[in-house]
């Protein structure tokens, strides 16, 4: 079955200039997926306007009415292209969900003017800090389990780097927002928040203020020291997701090259 | 254009006045018709015997929030001091404002002694010593909380103290928090800007500043028996206001920093009609205040204002700042210039000015409120201070006392406009200060400094350092009613570089400087000359001025 789905010659030209359009291609599933998603959509947005839920809530319900569509269809490619495969598509799909919600952020913030607390993108408001730490752990141990799965090469390697050091900046801002919520419990400050202070890099973090690089050229370097958390942010992201693409599109082209 | 392309020697006459003071000598060169004919006169000074290689602490007689049970938001903003002679024996005297008592003079008796004497004037701001009536004898001016302008405080002479007569300043009547004293209309006599603090203002019981007459931004130019008035701007959230020529066109403009969302502003003249512009590519989010110089030698002025900004990330500093910082968390807006943190601004030579403030390691020294440039440790280049800590038990009601308490933060300049925090000169003072001015206080030659502290001593940090060598310039404007030369640019030539300085009587946070004008120069360095522009555009020329000593160049 596999064999014969990679031989298939590509009924669509762009799928075959693009690989990874037809890794992600849902197939025999599209109607269930977009069934879901209608449905998603359709109960987040009654849950939100009746004010059942709030947003980061309808987002997660949403998410949660597409699962198991995408498990048919995740299933669907362990079969057809085996185990490596699946979690390209896997983190594809999920890494150009978080892109999503990181695009929302940014729209919020320089396209709408909300303030920086109010630029949360979808899922965030439930809690910065859980969600992308969570998120950048599993993040890395994808892709170090897509490279001991075969897919290697430099593009892999660069992306790994970029993911390895998102990740450090995202354990370093949850460790300090830990520190600091032990610090306010301490002074009997128990309503507030310490999600979104600045990280490694960008305005405020912790290479504007150390010693070792204050004031010095790494501080001249445009936006290292100097941007918002926010766009730190949606940058890490989209580094990492146009390696993802670049990565998986040639190791797609040789897989499916070798098995056409 | 070049001065010195057109400076030729200066005339200098005059008799030797005293054993201790060098009269320069005279050329004969008859100068061109921009120079002015000066006498000099230099005075040595002479260099501390003391030299510890840091600042000394010195407690001065001064209290200011100490009556008060509790302190909160406004009256945690403090008040200013400044620095001037007022009794013309030499020395400089200070001024203490005070935001719940009297203000309080201290005369300098020399060797860092004070006698202290109240000054009638209550819940004041800002304070300013300045020859306002061009009498030779230099005054005071107060600012005030609330629903207040400005005092004035006419200087009438006598010996061996003054005295001093509150007198209307007819024609100022608007509500005053901040103030800046030059001539920004060019007629040769000192005018006055003031600012209101809106947020006070609604504290007590005017809902709408901007729509009150007396609240604003204005301009007072003085007339020859009345100031006439001008709002500059009705919304005014006004901490701090600049004078100086930000534009390069040998004209001052106006520059007035807000606290809040409200933007900085900076007007320049045109004839009679001063208009906004908008040259800044960043500025502060709630500017506390404003400060200049040219912190690289290199002829380009760099503009500094301060901002609430944690210098201290740790977990600890940060929990006791965030839930504040959750309040504080600015707005958005798309033509928003404004950034929660110190900005350093510096001219791109094209009109523009870009922020530095990161680059050269200066944007975070927490809740800071004045800010001074100044060669502590006269190598030559500018360095830094800057004083911060805050006490508003309704934002810090979870700290110990409501107070934010953080070290002053002292920076050297590497030499190249950047710089490194200095914990060794033992300036991380962790009193709550707001004004502070830099001045020679001990005649030793070097900057000392002085800090207004809320619910604290006020102090005194004697410059021990010993390093480096100094030239003091006081100016006098004979016949001008701008007595002291306010807004005359200084450049001394040596083999090191030009520095240059100008003359101020006003600035920073709620404070005074005085006009003696400081050169702090490397110990080898060759002096050259000193070229002195004058608020009229007109230039005297120093030649090989003595290093340690004060000038007084009098025209």
């Amino acid at each position: 079955m596999t064999h014969q789905t990679l031989a298939t010659p590509h009924a669509i030209d762009i799928q075959s200039a693009i690989p990874l359009l037809r890794l992600l291609n849902p197939k025999q599933h599209t109607r269930i997926m977009l069934a879901s998603l209608a449905v998603g959509l359709l109960v987040s947005y009654l849950a939100v306007a009746m004010g059942w839920l709030p947003l980061w809530g309808a987002t997660a319900l949403t998410l949660i009415v597409l699962l198991p569509a995408g498990v048919l269809k995740w299933r669907d490619d362990h079969r057809r292209y085996g185990a490596t495969l699946m979690g390209l598509s896997i983190l594809v799909t999920a890494q150009g969900l978080h892109t999503v919600e990181h695009l929302v952020q940014w729209a919020q913030y320089h396209l709408l003017y909300l303030t920086m607390r109010q630029s949360n993108g979808l899922l965030s408001p439930a809690n910065a800090e859980w969600v992308h730490f969570t998120w950048n752990w599993l993040v890395l141990i994808a892709v170090v389990a897509l490279m001991v799965g075969g897919m290697r090469g430099g593009w892999m390697w660069l992306l790994f780097a970029v993911a390895f050091f998102h990740t450090i900046e995202h354990s370093y801002t949850f460790i300090r927002y830990q520190m600091i919520l032990r610090e306010l419990t301490a002074m009997d400050v128990l309503n507030v928040t310490a999600q979104g202070l600045p990280g490694i890099v960008g305005r405020d973090g912790w290479l504007a203020r150390s010693e070792l690089t204050r004031g010095t050229w790494i501080c001249t370097i445009p936006g290292l020291t100097t941007a918002v958390r926010l766009d730190v942010h949606f940058w890490w992201n989209a580094i990492e997701m146009t390696l993802l693409v670049i990565a998986g599109h040639f190791y797609l082209r040789k897989q499916f090259g070798k098995t056409a | 254009m070049s001065l010195t392309r057109f400076v030729v020697p200066l005339l200098l006459a005059g008799c030797l006045c005293s054993a201790q003071q060098t009269h320069l000598p005279a050329t004969t060169v008859a100068p061109p018709l921009h120079t002015v004919a000066t006498t000099v006169v230099a005075t040595p000074l002479q260099a501390s015997v003391v030299c510890s290689g840091a600042f000394v602490t010195h407690r001065l007689d001064f209290t200011t929030g100490t009556r008060l049970r509790e302190i909160g938001t406004y009256i945690s903003n403090g008040a200013g001091v400044a620095a001037n002679d007022l009794d013309n024996d030499g020395d400089l005297d200070l001024v203490f404002a005070s935001v719940d008592g009297e203000g309080e003079i201290l005369w300098n008796e020399g060797n860092l002694q004070f006698t202290s004497a109240p000054l009638d004037d209550r819940f004041a701001r800002g304070v300013a010593i300045v020859d306002a009536n061009a009498d030779g004898w230099n005054d005071i001016v107060f600012t005030h909380r609330g629903l207040e302008g400005v005092t004035y405080w006419r200087n009438l002479g006598g010996a061996p103290r003054p005295t001093f007569a509150r007198t209307p300043l007819p024609g100022v009547d608007h509500y005053a928090y901040a103030m800046a004293w030059g001539d920004v209309d060019g007629d040769g006599d000192l005018d006055l800007v003031t600012g209101s603090y809106g947020a006070e203002l609604k504290q007590h019981g005017i809902d709408a500043p901007e729509d009150d007459p007396q609240a604003g931004v204005v301009l007072h130019l003085q007339g020859d028996d009345a100031w006439t008035a001008q709002t500059l701007d009705p919304h005014a959230e006004t901490l701090s206001i600049a004078i100086l020529d930000v534009t390069n066109d040998s004209q001052p403009e106006i520059w007035a920093a807000n606290d809040f969302a409200l933007d900085d502003r900076l007007w320049q003249r045109d004839g009679d009609v001063w208009h906004q512009i908008h040259p800044f590519a960043q500025t502060s989010y709630s500017t506390m205040t404003t400060e200049w110089g040219d912190i690289a030698n290199d002829g380009r002025r760099a503009l500094f204002t301060t901002d609430m900004n944690p210098y201290d990330i740790s977990p600890r500093n940060l929990a006791a700042w965030m839930p504040v910082l959750n309040q504080l968390v600015p707005h958005n807006r798309a033509d928003d210039v404004q950034v929660m943190a110190n900005v350093l601004l510096i001219g791109d030579g094209r009109g523009g000015w870009q922020n530095q403030a990161t680059a050269r390691g200066v944007d975070a020294t927490g809740w800071s409120w004045d800010a001074r440039f100044g060669d502590l440790d006269q190598d030559g280049y500018l360095d830094l201070y800057i004083v911060n800590g805050m006490i508003a038990a309704d934002l810090f009601g979870h700290l110990p006392n409501g107070e934010l308490v953080e070290e002053n933060q002292a920076y050297r300049n590497r030499g190249n406009g950047s710089f490194d925090r200095m914990p060794q000169w033992q300036l991380g003072a962790t009193a709550s200060g707001r004004g502070m001015i830099m001045a020679d206080i001990d005649n030793d030659g070097d900057l000392d400094i002085v800090i207004n502290n809320l619910r604290g001593f006020a102090q005194l940090y004697e410059n021990q350092l010993c390093s480096g060598a100094n030239l003091q310039v006081d100016l006098t404007w004979s016949g001008s009613q701008n007595i002291h030369a306010i807004g005359a640019q200084l450049a001394l030539h040596t083999d090191k570089g030009i520095l240059r300085r100008d003359v101020r009587a006003s600035g920073g946070y709620l404070s005074g400087d005085p006009v003696r004008v400081h050169f702090g120069i490397p110990a080898e360095a060759r002096l050259d000359r000193l070229e002195i522009e004058w608020p009229d555009g007109k230039v005297s020329l120093v030649d090989a001025p003595p290093r340690n000593n004060l000038l007084t160049v009098t025209r």
